[in-house]
């Protein structure tokens, strides 16, 4: 957890304390589905984006279902493109 | 025979009668091309997350239903034709 170091690229990653596990192979009842907006909601920063792996600890496999759940949810407008109207919209 | 989710969202400001109208509508184009309708699920009216042809709200309608895999883009054609569907979404169910 803490073996943090500079990348070396000048780039400085800030430092979150991620989760060890993958949270969807530790709980299989949780289910990744494009229309559970509270769950992808915890997946996107306050600007919209994808949250990485290495913020989320999610493993590959499941980082990619979320990804695409996140890319569907945005399309039939439940999660916004960009942040701006995430604050208020928020039902 | 596939089993499919569509997920698409109305106007907001129409009337109950059209909106049933179409709610129909759409479940016959499914059952004209030997579809099985399985589930209609209403969300309702709901807040889009971004305004989409000007409008903020929008009335979300969930259809589970079983279809033949070459029919889905005729199926997405037609979706496309009605002026009143804003967004769709068609995505397979694992």
């Amino acid at each position: 957890m803490t073996d943090y170091k500079p990348n070396g690229n000048g780039s400085n990653r800030r430092y979150f304390s991620k989760p060890k596990y993958c949270q969807f192979c530790t709980d299989k009842n949780l289910v990744i589905d494009y229309k559970n907006t509270d769950l992808l909601m915890r997946f996107i920063n306050e600007t919209g984006k994808i949250r990485p792996r290495r913020q989320t600890g999610t493993c590959a496999k499941h980082q990619r279902e979320i990804a695409q759940a996140i890319k569907n949810a945005r399309h039939i407008a439940l999660i916004p493109f960009t942040g701006d109207v995430w604050s208020d919209s928020n039902s | 025979m596939r089993e499919y989710e569509l997920v698409y969202i109305l106007q907001a400001d129409l009337d109950d009668a059209t909106t049933d109208g179409i709610v129909e509508n759409i479940e016959t184009l499914i059952k004209n091309s030997n579809g099985e309708i399985d589930k209609v699920e209403r969300w309702g009216k709901r807040k889009l997350a971004y305004p989409i042809r000007k409008m903020n709200e929008g009335y979300y309608v969930c259809v589970n239903f079983k279809f033949e895999p070459d029919q889905i883009a005729n199926l997405k054609r037609s979706l496309g034709y009605n002026e009143n569907v804003l967004r769709y979404i068609i995505v397979k169910k694992a």
